[in-house]
């Protein structure tokens, strides 16, 4: 088959190309990861992050014939006889595959992703029942590959101002969490023109996830929480 | 630390697969674009329709001018997509068709069920 | 400058005009789709109703609110240098409510 990956060396491009590949997979290789390391191996130039190469450190998120996921759990046989793989799209590219996620990792922290609680620290764990533990199901299971935020039109106009739908998602993780004191604060900090309200339901979010989340609903709630507290 | 060089970023939006719903959506932004600048249009021939019965009779035979007619069969386009989309999002606030499958199911039906209500508004027309 | 209608009430009178606008354009497309106003005479003295008068009077309202809020949106998303904004923000504004005043001034003396 023939992948087309985009090349990009900001010491010697001034803009990015596509270079084509002609591979045939083997029995052994079930996987859209597995060719493209076959591929690096030969020239190892190509530029790439990966780790745990089965979905679950979501470092190889890239736009895979025009849509954002995984390379290591795209099986290979659902790409046909061409894949054509670029980096995240709107996110800075670094070189090759590898973007810069430093504005969406800002966005993230900028949310207070970690349950806050001011009053004293108990003596064991903070409890949680069963029935509260259960809300947070499809909001923890997040891996930060940013599959979401890069696929979403208004990340892509106000990456600096809005929070995009990966840190939405965590935003409500701990909206949604029995043990944290903090909603007041949290719903005030969105609240405003861009953080929160650029978000137009398009959905790309949820279409891309790789772990079958729905950030477009995640923020949808929030939006009725702020609507619940001012009504 | 210098300040890294503005570096390249993919954002073609040829090369990018966007799903139904972001078709939907855009649709949404352009038809209430397009009726949002038809607005003085409308105010237009509703005050001139009530001004006299002259106002009143150019206002009819403007709406049976060919090219008006064009144009507001676009109108009506862009009036169907826009309150069904609209009707989507707040169904969709309220958790009616806010997972993924009835999401994209009801993206198609708007779309579609947009160009079915200009093409009848045409077919009225003419 | 912090505008008042930011977040969630922007979002909210996007909806309520939503919902505001949807049925007065039903109601509206009923009305002529059955009672199509044939000559000058009935289609004033059906404007000139109090009701009517009220209903359409707080449908440009509603209308207005609503493109405001829309057009803001587009334009905070690709209108970026804030020269360009600072000039079409308050024009877009001005002529949305120019508009308002208008309808006003064509609606309210109706006998």
């Amino acid at each position: 088959m023939k992948i087309s990956i985009f090349r990009y060396d900001p010491e010697r491009d001034s803009e990015g190309r596509m270079q084509d590949y002609e591979i045939e997979p083997e029995p052994h290789e079930a996987m859209l990861l597995d060719l493209i390391l076959r591929l690096k191996g030969e020239d190892d130039t190509l530029t790439l992050r990966r780790s745990c190469r089965e979905g679950v450190c979501g470092s190889d998120a890239i736009n895979i014939n025009g849509r954002n996921g995984l390379a290591c759990i795209t099986p290979i046989r659902a790409l046909g006889e061409r894949a054509v793989l670029r980096p995240l799209p709107g996110f800075p590219v670094i070189r090759d595959l590898v973007v810069d996620m430093t504005q969406f990792f800002k966005q993230y922290v900028s949310i207070k992703p970690y349950v806050v609680d001011p009053g004293p620290m108990p003596d064991k764990e903070r409890r949680q029942s069963p029935q509260a533990r259960e809300r947070l199901d499809g909001l923890y299971e997040c891996i930060l590959c940013a599959c979401c935020t890069s696929m979403c039109p208004s990340y892509w106009w106000n990456p600096d101002k809005f929070v995009g739908p990966a840190g939405l998602l965590q935003a409500y993780r701990f909206l949604a969490d029995s043990r944290d004191r903090d909603t007041k604060a949290r719903l005030d900090d969105l609240d405003d023109v861009y953080r929160l309200f650029r978000c137009r339901t398009i959905m790309n979010c949820t279409e891309v996830c790789p772990k079958a989340l729905a950030p477009s609903r995640a923020i949808e709630r929030i939006r009725l929480m702020l609507a619940e507290r001012a009504l | 630390m210098a300040a890294p060089p503005s570096r390249v970023v993919f954002l073609n939006l040829a090369q990018i697969r966007l799903p139904v719903g972001a078709l939907t959506s855009i649709l949404h932004r352009v038809s209430g674009v397009l009726l949002a600048l038809a607005i003085p249009l409308v105010a237009w021939a509703f005050a001139r329709s009530l001004a006299n019965p002259e106002g009143f009779a150019d206002i009819a035979a403007w709406l049976a001018n060919p090219g008006v007619k064009v144009a507001a069969v676009l109108w009506i386009w862009a009036l169907s997509h826009h309150l069904l989309a609209g009707v989507r999002h707040m169904l969709s606030d309220v958790d009616v068709g806010s997972r993924l499958w009835y999401a994209r199911k009801s993206a198609y039906t708007v779309n579609i069920a947009a160009v079915l209500i200009a093409i009848a508004a045409a077919g009225a027309f003419w | 400058m912090r505008s008042v209608l930011t977040g969630l009430r922007a979002w909210l009178v996007q909806r309520v005009t939503a919902l505001y606008l949807l049925a007065f354009i039903i109601y509206f497309i009923a009305h002529f789709l059955f009672a199509s106003p044939s000559d000058y005479d009935t289609w004033r003295s059906y404007a000139a109703q109090g009701d009517v008068k009220l209903l359409v009077l707080a449908g440009f309202v509603a209308l207005l609110l609503h493109a405001w809020v829309g057009l803001r949106d587009v334009m905070l998303d690709y209108v970026k240098p804030i020269s360009a904004r600072a000039v079409a923000l308050p024009l877009v504004a001005g002529a949305l409510i120019a508009i308002g005043l208008w309808m006003l001034v064509t609606i309210a003396p109706l006998r």
